[in-house]
């Protein structure tokens, strides 16, 4: 149900940019400068780009998502690296 | 319901989208209107979204004797009592002191000759009624599917005017009487519903025999709702940890490092044991999302829950509490549930032990039996005790011989006999964290429902107790506790070396609790295929549908609690 997105924008102001990445971080992981990973439903993701249309501006910024496919069965196999490893986490209950 | 009369002030307007549901299903608009319960999903969130620019409101409404020229106004919120209508317009254009009314709709146009959904007509035609009663001349109007970027023209016609009219006084009527309207049946109006969940109408429809299973499998009971909630519980157990909220997630702190953290659009609760701390800042966006916050002591015992002040569904509770004062019904729904847990402990019994004697299954299968005819409720906790001790006594048979004997404190994974307050043996305490945590989840359940959950049939109310939750436990106490912690145990997730003794009581270690949330929480969220309704749901979701059924027992939609038998 859920679809992996890689998320990247390009903010031009230094303010917006900083609510951009803190609204990031809670949906996704951040894998580098303006680009995150997020696991959403349709649902998760329309309420994400809802939020996203509130901060940014809309003739200067950008934020595209690209769709990957269910992150189902993807997470192991998905992503080559060259360098630092990046494996994406296993959805379960958070026991800290 | 006789008292509900008295109780109830039926609001003298009605909102023209709720008359819009009620064109479309009156159990949603009733759903919605009267009990004033709620869910989203993708179509509703979305539909929000795009309505956003259309919500703004703009431009002005002139006084209908002082309009001249052309003029439009967006969302703007009118009334007429006299018709019993209340309406937010999206969007008036004027031409002096004649109006075009415009309502936007989310979706596509459908195709129909009219090129437009009747409820969809119905609640424009309320809005023209309203700028009427309101001195303007209305005579045309339009709705624009934003779907397929179209306007469909409707005509207000005395027949569209005259149904609208009579839908307002059903509606009125239908919440007068405090009658919860039937489901629709098998239709397709169902499906993207977002109160699929809420409503059940195929599950209700199916146990009052009005569709029937006549395949395998039980084809005809769609899964309208999700089988599993994609968010996930947060489980704070980290002694001298904080909580906090940072954006949109929720961090945790120890000793000013952060150690954890969880998003909070994936969350579903969180769960705090022992020495936690929250912040209020924390608290209070948990209460605004609806995300339950239930405390624990270090060793399990649940005793508090923070919820936001979301339920109104109070015509549930009134109901509750009539049925606990009448005690056949009561007794009828204690059996029900006593008779489901024996069926399930003897099911577990027979699925796990190694060499089980046929007398023993009998035995419990005569134990249910007689449950299920109990006439008294001291018969029926004598013969719930009964049972008890005949599954216990066999319960060491579940767990695999020769696992983890002699830790260093000589604990050992043998079994004698349910022991709790406190748990003697590491078997017991992890039982006794195990049915903890589901009478949390259970009350979480219940309360999403609506219901009081210290209020039960079975249990009687007493301090720290809360009774609804325990009895709705019981027919999943051995199919989920019990089970999770003999895979535990037999898989080898849990060692003797996970245990501490204090005196006589045993407990888990900090570390080796999070292994054992770890292994509850993936059971909860693993799908099973539903053994009546034929489809594939989770164990914590099957909760909510079991609540929600008793919910329609309670209002009388259903005859008979069903517990939930595992096969």
């Amino acid at each position: 149900m859920r679809i992996v997105y890689v998320v990247t924008y390009d903010i031009c102001d230094s303010k917006r940019l900083r609510q951009v990445f803190t609204l990031m971080r809670g949906y996704g992981d951040h894998l580098q400068y303006s680009v995150f990973r997020c696991e959403l439903t349709d649902r998760e993701r329309v309420e994400m780009v809802g939020k996203l249309s509130a901060v940014v501006k809309h003739d200067e910024d950008q934020v595209l998502l690209f769709p990957m496919g269910p992150a189902e069965g993807m997470r192991e196999r998905s992503v080559l690296h060259v360098g630092r490893p990046y494996n994406p986490v296993d959805h379960a209950a958070i026991v800290i | 319901m006789e008292n509900s009369e008295a109780f109830r002030d039926v609001p003298d307007c009605v909102p023209s989208r709720i008359l819009c549901e009620y064109a479309y299903c009156p159990r949603l608009a009733y759903i919605e209107w009267v009990q004033a319960d709620f869910a989203d999903n993708y179509q509703t969130v979305e539909g929000r979204f795009r309505h956003r620019v259309v919500d703004r409101e703009e431009g002005r409404l002139p006084e209908p004797d002082d309009a001249d020229g052309s003029f439009h106004a967006r969302s703007v919120w009118l009334s007429a009592p006299g018709e019993h209508l209340t309406a937010r317009i999206d969007l008036i254009e004027g031409e002096g002191n004649a109006v075009t009314v415009v309502e936007y709709k989310r979706g596509t146009v459908p195709d129909t000759p009219e090129r437009s959904w009747e409820s969809d007509r119905v609640q424009l035609c309320a809005q023209c009624l309203v700028l009427r009663a309101n001195g303007y001349s209305c005579q045309s109007g339009i709705l624009y599917y934003a779907g397929s970027k179209t306007r469909a023209p409707v005509c207000f016609s005395d027949e569209l005017v005259d149904l609208t009219r009579r839908l307002v006084l059903e509606l009125m009527d239908t919440a007068r009487q405090a009658r919860l309207p039937p489901p629709l049946e098998s239709s397709k109006k169902c499906e993207g519903c977002s109160i699929a969940g809420i409503c059940l109408p195929d599950e209700v429809n199916f146990l009052g025999g009005a569709i029937q299973d006549d395949s395998e499998g039980g084809e005809k009971v769609r899964r309208l709702a999700p089988g599993r909630n994609p968010a996930l519980p947060l489980y704070v157990q980290h002694q001298g940890a904080f909580v906090g909220i940072k954006g949109e997630l929720l961090q945790v702190k120890s000793r000013n490092e952060k150690i954890g953290e969880a998003r909070m659009f994936e969350t579903s609760q969180v769960a705090l044991f022992g020495n936690v701390q929250i912040s209020t800042q924390a608290l209070r966006e948990m209460c605004t999302r609806s995300i339950p916050v239930s405390f624990f002591s270090t060793g399990g015992w649940f005793y508090g829950l923070a919820l936001g002040l979301t339920h109104k569904n109070v015509e549930l509770r009134l109901a509750q509490y009539e049925m606990s004062r009448d005690p056949v019904k009561s007794l009828a729904f204690a059996s029900a549930v006593v008779e489901g847990k024996i069926k399930n402990q003897r099911t577990l019994l027979m699925r796990n032990h190694e060499h089980l004697e046929d007398h023993v299954a009998t035995r419990l299968s005569q134990l249910a039996k007689s449950a299920g005819a109990a006439e008294r409720v001291e018969s029926l906790l004598g013969i719930e005790g009964s049972a008890a001790r005949v599954y216990f006594s066999h319960f060491a048979g579940m767990l695999k011989s020769g696992i983890g004997s002699g830790s260093r404190e000589g604990l050992d994974f043998d079994f004698n006999g349910r022991n709790r307050r406190p748990p003697l043996d590491p078997v017991n305490a992890m039982l006794s964290y195990a049915y903890s945590l589901l009478a949390k989840d259970l009350t979480v359940a219940t309360l999403g429902v609506g219901f009081d959950p210290f209020l039960g049939f079975f249990h009687k109310p007493r301090y720290g107790r809360p009774a609804l939750a325990l009895d709705l436990m019981e027919e999943f106490r051995p199919i989920i506790c019990d089970s999770v912690v003999i895979s535990a145990v037999n898989n080898g997730v849990m060692s003797t070396d996970d245990f501490v003794r204090r005196g006589p009581a045993v407990s888990m270690k900090e570390s080796a609790r999070k292994k054992f949330i770890q292994a509850y929480e993936r059971r909860m969220d693993t799908l099973i295929t539903h053994p009546v309704f034929g489809y594939r749901i989770s164990y914590r979701r099957i909760l909510e549908v079991q609540a929600r059924l008793l919910a329609r027992v309670l209002t009388g939609e259903l005859a008979e609690y069903r517990p939930f038998l595992t096969r």
